[in-house]
């Protein structure tokens, strides 16, 4: 039988004067399970710690349970201790009698009770414990980035490292959105500069392959050892060996053809922003009056976009550059100008001569623009041009990467994020991460702080020379009891479980399980099995508890 | 050419600062975290949920700090700021000083047994002053690390007396009344500056009578009333301890005066509306805005799921609050330049976000520019980048920020600091 | 012999569970017969763990996890609530009636919240008497 070793921190006071230890210790000596009981005044404590790996080496234990305070306090603390002491550290079960005993049950002879009614419950299951090990991985260190405008550009450029290959591939010419815009807010700066530098960048950097005009055909494996099969330009194909994935497809702007309100492709002289900035800017003499409408289609996708307040500024702003006497008007429901620059950028907008109507609802004619004002009052105004400042929306390709690489969109067909607060730029599929206009809407800054992002977490967690660390607490799966139903594979979130297709069973994928225990509850047949927290031991503690 | 140094100094532990901690810890390198405060966390740590999903803050945060304090790679410094730097990337020495705790993280349990002995009772500023502490105290239930400091600004022995109510309470010899100041020196290869925002002090609005009337409250006095860990374990009420029956929520408050919208309040407006409507039945919520700023997917769903629960909105201009006989009285210019007026119980003011006051002195410290409010300059094409090479500058020490962006920036900022540093 | 009743609870390693600690924490009263099992998600709540433990002789059952929308793995509490409703049906074909199974969800700071509904819980246990298959043993 198993050396069982129960040690009963006192706390101080803490729970000795809460608890009946003696009681405590009176009841349980009398369990088999047990081989010794030991008590002290703080286990925690330097002493204490020091107390608990003597007593192991000198009584021999093999399995050890702490009855003291929450596992949240100190579990990490005594498996180090057992770790010392040549004990696998998951042999142990830690039991909280002193914040869920002790600290809530006053009655001292029902809070004894309970911690006897805990106790029992760890002794019980210790023995089905089993030692586990923090598995190593070989990985690669290597990073693919799918999507080279400037976000891919700029996580290419701060992920590079030596010894650490980037590969970066785009299925047009490089540089995405920045191509089509003339310059950028609030300062103006020459858009076209910024990128030509920045390609320039990529091209000469030793660590930096780019694929143009290639296509991502198949990716297969998981964090920290995946395989990309790419189409280059000359149709050949290229297989690449890679740790972790970016993607950095980009968004689209919205085009309003579908809201006939708007009169888009209607009436001559309606443009998308995109549309006069790409192109009609530079083309013709601007005409004597021009309107930007704000918030076109966000209604109907159902958000602000954020970028779009600031940019018609920024288009005033080349329009009057321009030719300075054309009167501009900005059709506007909510001015959002979030952030310190952008109260200032308005105001000098404002200086120079544009005029800002707020509208509640608006129709588009021709060469005209009827409106109704926020007091209901009906208007109208002729213009001789209209630009239609457009929200941002998901790119085409953002399901077929979803579906290639099986990670949910959110309800707009952004990509979805693993966590809109804590996790912006990771999907749940450890080792792909999402930066840029694929990730929501959000403007230039914002996306070169997520290519900057999702760079920091690949250099945190794939480490050229270094071997992935894998949960220990994870599921497995009994090969000679799975039937092979894919229950657990539906219910898993995080993609670890998968169906082997030549043996009929599902297989766990322990970089990928984060051991929920989710697929252990939900298998019929038994087979799928969470460590730590097996079918067996739960029963075992249920069964002490209502003894 | 000479070997950098590998060790990372980030100031500011809130969310940014743990965020970047955990990434450079988890790269292997050994990180200091600075804390000035005896507690980490920040101001994320004061809310009890978090727009747009409303979840819980605690329960996002809580296993964060955890996995800081367990972390062997991250020494957490509170009650410590910084004092000097020198060098240059890849290899800065900072000098750090320690203010004393007067209790021993080592032999502290966290049981709270001294607490109640303690005679001095003063104003709990974690809790916006609604609620008391003791000299001798931790900010609120569930502060990490969970062990108290001693204020010695209240203390008794300060005063010279010989009061050893806390020591005699402690059964673990954790009071220390001989603690000393220290001062530690660090070397290390990058710097993240992450200390975050203070709300701006809303009383210097006159208009808006705060600190001059009871029932008007600033943003976190709000939030913390909230606040299932808070002074009043979440119940919304006015001074007189009774439930308002309406409140009105100001937006942009200082925002012409600043010269700056603060991005988040018109989010978290709506989140306190949707408090109001969750814990007291038939509550009247308005709102007072100028221009509404819900940038982002996710958000605007959000807002229009609480607006059909009754928010009564109101564009409104030149805003007087003044005390009339049933509670407080809001004259307002509406949009259409016409004037109104509306009673209610409580008001909740959205002061701007403000760099945080020791901003000024760090920059000064780690000699980075700051731009003309006050928040510290980062570079164009490099938003989390300071002046100076290996210096680097997350959440919203840089501007007002949404928890998302502080957390991103975090990361690009732990990712940079990575990079210098490598040989 | 009328013995107090007991009372099972499974509480997720991140919300409910730090719950609890907070109640401790804080010194809020809980009751003394409620005796808890930390599990990582309420997901891994097997309905089999909740039948055991009324065969075993349990009287009632609490589930506690984390608010719908704040599950720490995405979406696990969703699952432990479709699992519990369909788990209700088959109690009442034991004669167990479903109010011996609670739900709740009860996030990290909320200490108070934990006292109050593990109270509540007790008190109706204690009023709804014994489980009824202690009265006539299921394999008999």
């Amino acid at each position: 039988m198993t050396k069982v070793g129960l040690f009963l921190c006192e706390c101080g006071p803490n729970i000795a004067e809460a608890v009946d230890l003696d009681k405590v210790t009176e009841v349980i000596k009398g369990d088999k399970k047990v081989a010794l009981i030991e008590r002290h005044r703080l286990l925690c404590s330097e002493d204490g710690k020091k107390f608990l790996a003597e007593s192991i080496k000198k009584n021999g234990f093999e399995r050890i349970v702490i009855a003291a305070c929450s596992p949240k306090q100190h579990e990490n603390t005594f498996m180090e201790v057992m770790t010392r002491a040549g004990l696998n550290p998951y042999l142990f079960q830690m039991v909280n009698i002193r914040e869920q005993c002790a600290w809530m049950t006053p009655d001292k002879e029902l809070a004894t009770q309970k911690a006897i009614r805990l106790i029992r419950a760890a002794i019980n299951r210790i023995n089905y414990h089993t030692p586990l090990k923090q598995k190593e991985i070989e990985c690669s260190p290597d990073v693919l980035i799918i999507g080279a405008g400037i976000t891919g550009i700029e996580t290419a450029l701060r992920t590079a490292q030596k010894n650490r290959n980037i590969y970066i591939v785009e299925k047009n010419e490089l540089g995405g959105v920045l191509n089509r815009l003339q310059s950028l807010y609030p300062g103006m700066q020459s858009a076209r500069e910024l990128l030509q530098k920045k390609i320039k960048e990529i091209k000469s950097h030793p660590e930096i392959k780019v694929f143009q005009k290639s296509k991502i055909k198949e990716i297969l494996g998981f964090f920290g050892n995946f395989i990309a099969r790419i189409e280059t330009e000359d149709k050949k194909e290229v297989k690449l060996n890679i740790g972790s994935i970016i993607l950095t497809i980009g968004g689209e702007t919205f085009v309003p053809a579908e809201l006939p309100n708007f009169g888009y492709k209607k009436f001559e002289n309606v443009f998308t922003a995109d549309e006069f900035e790409n192109s009609v800017i530079n083309k013709e003499n601007l005409p004597q009056t021009i309107a930007i409408v704000h918030c076109v289609g966000r209604e109907k996708f159902g958000y602000c976009s954020k970028i779009c307040c600031a940019n018609s500024m920024k288009l005033a702003r080349l329009i009057k550059e321009k030719s300075k006497n054309t009167k501009v008007f900005q059709f506007y429901k909510e001015l959002c100008l979030p952030g310190k620059e952008y109260d200032q950028f308005y105001k000098e907008t404002k200086e120079q001569g544009v005029e800002f109507i707020r509208y509640k609802n608006i129709e588009i004619g021709d060469h005209k623009i009827d409106y109704i004002s926020e007091d209901e009052i009906k208007q109208s105004l002729s213009v001789d041009m209209i630009i239609l400042s457009t929200g941002l929306v998901p790119g085409k390709d953002t399901q077929y990467f979803a579906n290639l690489l099986n990670i949910p969109l959110d309800d707009y067909g952004f990509f979805k994020e693993e966590h809109i607060k804590l996790a912006p730029v990771s999907t749940i599929t450890e080792g792909i991460s999402i930066a840029g206009g694929c990730q929501g809407p959000q403007d230039l800054n914002d996306a070169v702080i997520q290519a900057g992002a999702s760079a920091g977490r690949t250099l945190s967690s794939l480490i050229p020379g270094r071997r992935l660390q894998v949960e220990a607490k994870t599921c497995e799966i009994a090969d000679s009891i799975c039937v092979g139903c894919g229950v657990c594979v539906r219910v898993c979130t995080y993609g670890a479980l998968t169906i082997d297709e030549s043996k009929h069973i599902s297989v766990v994928n322990e970089v990928l399980c984060r051991g929920c225990g989710n697929c252990a509850a939900a298998c019929p047949s038994g087979a799928a099995r969470h460590r730590h927290f097996t079918n067996q031991e739960i029963y075992q503690e249920e069964r002490a508890m209502l003894k | 050419m000479e070997t950098k140094n590998k060790d990372i100094l980030i100031i500011g532990a809130g969310l940014a600062g743990i965020e970047a901690s955990l990434l450079c810890a988890r790269a292997g390198r050994k990180v200091y975290l600075l804390e000035k405060e005896p507690y980490f966390g920040g101001s994320a740590i004061k809310s009890e949920e978090v727009f747009p999903l409303m979840e819980c803050a605690t329960c996002m945060l809580a296993p964060k700090q955890s996995d800081v304090l367990e972390n062997k790679n991250i020494e957490l410094l509170t009650l410590s700021e910084l004092q000097e730097v020198q060098g240059e990337a890849g290899n800065f020495t900072a000098r750090i000083k320690k203010q004393a705790r007067y209790v021993s993280l080592e032999n502290c349990i966290g049981c709270g047994a001294c607490f109640e002995p303690c005679p001095v009772e003063i104003d709990n500023n974690f809790e916006e002053g609604l609620s008391k502490r003791k000299a001798i105290y931790i900010a609120c239930a569930g502060a990490l690390p969970n062990a108290p400091a001693i204020d010695m600004n209240y203390c008794l022995r300060k005063k010279g007396e010989d009061c050893q109510a806390c020591k005699q309470s402690c059964m673990f010899d954790a009071i220390l009344y001989d603690d000393k100041d220290r001062e530690i020196t660090v070397n290390v290869g990058a710097i993240i500056v992450a200390t975050g925002f203070k709300l701006g002090d809303a009383s210097q609005y006159t208009n808006y009578g705060y600190k001059k009337f009871k029932n008007v409250l600033s943003a976190f006095e709000f939030e913390r009333l909230r606040a299932s860990n808070g002074p009043t374990t979440g119940i919304i009420q006015t001074k007189d301890g009774s439930p308002p029956d309406s409140i009105a929520l100001i937006h942009c408050v200082g925002r012409k005066e600043k010269g700056y919208c603060s991005q988040v309040c018109c989010l978290y407006l709506t989140k306190f509306a949707h408090y109001a409507f969750d814990k007291i039945p038939g509550v009247k919520v308005y709102q007072f805005y100028k221009e509404l700023s819900i940038p982002g997917k996710e958000n605007e769903h959000f807002y229009k799921e609480i607006q059909k629960k009754g928010i009564n909105s109101i564009r409104a201009e030149n805003i007087e609050i003044i005390e009339a006989d049933s509670g407080l009285q809001i004259n307002y210019q509406n949009g259409n330049n016409k004037n109104g007026s509306i009673a209610v119980d409580m008001v909740v003011l959205a002061p701007p976000i403000e760099p945080h006051p020791e901003t000024r002195n760090i920059a000064r410290i780690l000699n980075i520019e700051l731009d003309q409010f006050g928040f510290l300059k980062t570079q164009p094409f490099n938003p989390v980048e300071s002046n100076r090479a290996g210096i680097y500058i997350a959440g919203c020490a840089r501007e007002p920020n949404f928890m998302q962006e502080a957390v991103v920036q975090a990361q690009d900022a732990a990712g940079q600091a990575l990079n210098i540093t490598e040989d | 012999m009328q013995t107090e009743p007991t009372i099972i609870g499974f509480l997720c390693n991140w919300c409910s569970y730090a719950a609890a600690d907070l109640a401790g924490n804080s010194k809020l009263e809980v009751p003394g017969n409620l005796t808890t099992i930390r599990v990582m998600c309420s997901s891994r709540v097997d309905p089999v763990f909740i039948l055991n433990a009324y065969f075993q002789g349990a009287d009632g059952v609490l589930v506690a996890g984390c608010h719908p929308g704040d599950c720490h793995y995405q979406t696990g509490n969703y699952y432990a609530r479709r699992r519990l409703a369909l788990l209700i049906k088959i109690l009442q074909t034991f004669d167990i009636e479903p109010k011996r199974l609670r739900l709740s969800w009860i996030s990290a700071s909320e200490g108070q919240r934990f006292s109050e509904i593990t109270q509540e819980f007790a008190k109706f246990i204690k009023e709804a008497g014994p489980n009824p298959l202690k009265k006539k043993p299921f394999f008999e």
